[in-house]
């Protein structure tokens, strides 16, 4: 009887026990199911035009593949080892180092400098962002249609202009010699990337203790002094953000080049992006074009987490 | 005293002038065209640099119907007013999962989405066509815009996250106590205050969307198709030299960005710096 009782009350308890354990899974199901019901959609449409895409950037990167044939074949590293035999592509990769270098040297310090004068401003502060930011808030094409009708060697504007003030010597086919297309690009797609840093950088003055510059003025120090050792060293984390967004976004570059030169004259602005994109769309080399962009992409990729480890052991 | 102060003012006036005259060289290129939009090409090629004689819309009209701007503008509105929705949509629910629901492995997905913030477009953009192709949404508008949102998703969940993250989690908890359901409590509790962060998206898709160029130029063969941005693109290979033509298209293209900038230019700048910052 007894015995009897506590085994029944043994069972009892089991029971019980086994009804909550249902009763859990049940709310943890449950709550699966809401939180996948948030997160479902995006990681739908992540993964048809971004995953998948990924994976079969770096398959069709090993295979021999036109975009119409039915089969593909398997290749190995085949195209990876032509790339690097490739003249035009090592070249291209050249030219997006020197647009990289370039761009570090117009954008960097240039709009740092604009960003302290605007800072300095007492009344109209808003007024000067506003008007400075306005490039950037066009579109590329536009950027590239106004920028190639500035360097048209007839009736450009600049050329025009250097022609009526006797220095005919100086108007260049900017877009059409070797020697000017790359800067002449470049100074193009400063004119439409500045204002982001500007902007940052903006944000990063606010920061700065102006004790810092009442100190350097009661020992004397002129504004270029107060500039590279006070203004610089304050601003390192927005530097730091700034430089690799600047180094970034110039190895991404297409739209301005595609639309003023289309990678010409004879590759000489070619960018690693110009050139796989003819590859795969107007020669039908897409599996070479596609190991073409895996690399650019590793580039960007490696830069960028080696970026992110560097701030992050620098921050702390 | 008196002296520092003027000596200040002087100062003062010395910044604006130089500001200014910066400002407006670095904006010239702007003018430039908006002036030549209302010249005739033997005006802008004889004097580039004078007020053009009679401020006449003939290029605008020759633009936007013969160069069929009317078309590419109403394609750039429909994609972009459809990518609009969807990201929100889209990106608001799966921000707020990361932000304030707590699940096993929210880190990693998280990160994964992350990943497409720093790949270049042009990576993938070669099978993102082949994608497309076998979905049989290549020149096609509802293509794009599903490409363009689903492109624009890691940024997005990114800064809704963020927005999310700053409201205390007290407030769904509350909310939960009175038997709201996740959706209601996100609904109509948590959403209604992520409002500014909510404009700043839209802010950033628009511009992201109507701006773009290589998606259309890849994903689009029928001109009828076009967006503004190829449309001003292969109307400036077609028009070569007919500058005041192109400079009316160009303006077209340039007017609903900087309106958009000028009406909500305060979110733009606050959205920017938090954006890259945090």
């Amino acid at each position: 009887m007894n015995l009897n009782d506590s085994t029944s009350s043994l069972e009892m308890d089991l029971k019980k026990n086994l009804s909550l354990v249902k009763g859990k899974n049940k709310l943890k199901l449950k709550k699966l199911i809401t939180i996948l019901s948030f997160l479902l959609p995006a990681l739908i449409l992540y993964s048809i035009f971004m995953l998948i895409p990924m994976f079969d950037a770096v398959r069709y990167s090993f295979f021999d593949w036109d975009g119409a044939a039915p089969s593909m074949n398997f290749v190995g590293f085949e195209n990876y080892i032509k790339l690097a035999d490739d003249k035009i592509f090592l070249k291209a990769l050249s030219h997006n180092l020197l647009w990289v270098v370039l761009s570090l040297i117009l954008m960097v310090i240039p709009t740092l400098v604009l960003a302290v004068l605007i800072s300095r401003v007492k009344k109209g502060k808003t007024f000067f962002r506003a008007g400075f930011y306005l490039p950037s808030v066009l579109s590329l094409a536009v950027v590239g249609v106004l920028w190639s009708k500035i360097y048209d060697p007839m009736m450009g504007p600049i050329n025009v202009f250097l022609k009526s003030i006797g220095l005919e010597n100086l108007a260049k086919n900017w877009l059409g010699e070797p020697f000017y297309v790359i800067p002449a690009l470049v100074i193009a797609s400063t004119w439409a990337f500045y204002g982001l840093y500007m902007i940052l950088f903006l944000a990063g003055l606010q920061n700065i203790n102006h004790e810092l510059y009442e100190a350097a003025d009661l020992d004397g120090a002129g504004p270029i002094r107060k500039f590279w050792s006070i203004t610089v060293p304050s601003l390192r984390n927005t530097l730091n953000v700034v430089i690799s967004m600047v180094i970034i976004n110039s190895l991404k570059g297409f739209a301005l080049i595609w639309i003023m030169t289309q990678g010409g004259p004879f590759y000489m602005s070619e960018l690693v992006s110009t050139y796989v994109y003819k590859a795969a769309f107007s020669m039908n080399k897409v599996s070479y074009a596609t190991a073409g962009s895996v690399v650019l992409g590793i580039i960007v990729i490696v830069f960028t987490i080696a970026f992110n480890y560097y701030r992050e052991r620098s921050e702390n | 005293m008196e002296s520092l102060v003027k000596r200040w003012k002087t100062s003062q006036i010395a910044l604006w002038t130089v500001l200014l005259l910066l400002l407006i060289f670095i904006t010239a290129p702007i003018f430039y065209a908006v002036i030549a939009s209302f010249k005739t090409n033997m005006e802008i090629f004889n004097s580039p640099f004078s007020l053009p004689k009679s401020w006449n819309f003939d290029n605008y009209i020759n633009a936007w119907n013969l160069g069929n701007f009317k078309q590419y503008f109403l394609n750039s509105a429909l994609i972009t007013v459809g990518g609009m929705l969807i990201v929100a949509l889209v990106a608001c629910p799966a921000g707020y999962a990361f932000a304030q629901l707590s699940f096993k492995g929210s880190n990693l997905l998280f990160y994964m989405f992350l990943l497409g913030m720093s790949l270049p477009i042009q990576a993938i953009i070669i099978p993102i066509f082949f994608q497309l192709k076998t979905m049989g949404l290549v020149n096609t508008l509802t293509g794009v815009t599903l490409v363009s949102s689903g492109l624009a998703l890691p940024f997005s969940i990114f800064l809704m996250r963020n927005t999310f993250r700053d409201i205390p989690k007290e407030l769904r908890e509350s909310a939960a106590m009175d038997g709201a359901g996740e959706w209601r409590t996100f609904w109509s509790v948590i959403l209604p205050l992520a409002k500014p962060g909510l404009v700043a998206l839209l802010i950033f898709t628009f511009m992201n969307i109507w701006n773009d160029f290589l998606l259309p130029l890849v994903l689009l063969v029928n001109p009828e198709k076009f967006t503004i941005s190829l449309g001003l693109y292969s109307f400036q290979g077609e028009q070569t030299t007919n500058f005041g033509l192109i400079f009316g298209g160009t303006v077209i293209s340039m007017i609903p960005s900087i309106i958009v900038y000028i009406l909500f230019q305060r979110s733009f700048v606050e959205g920017m710096t938090d954006g890259a910052n945090k």
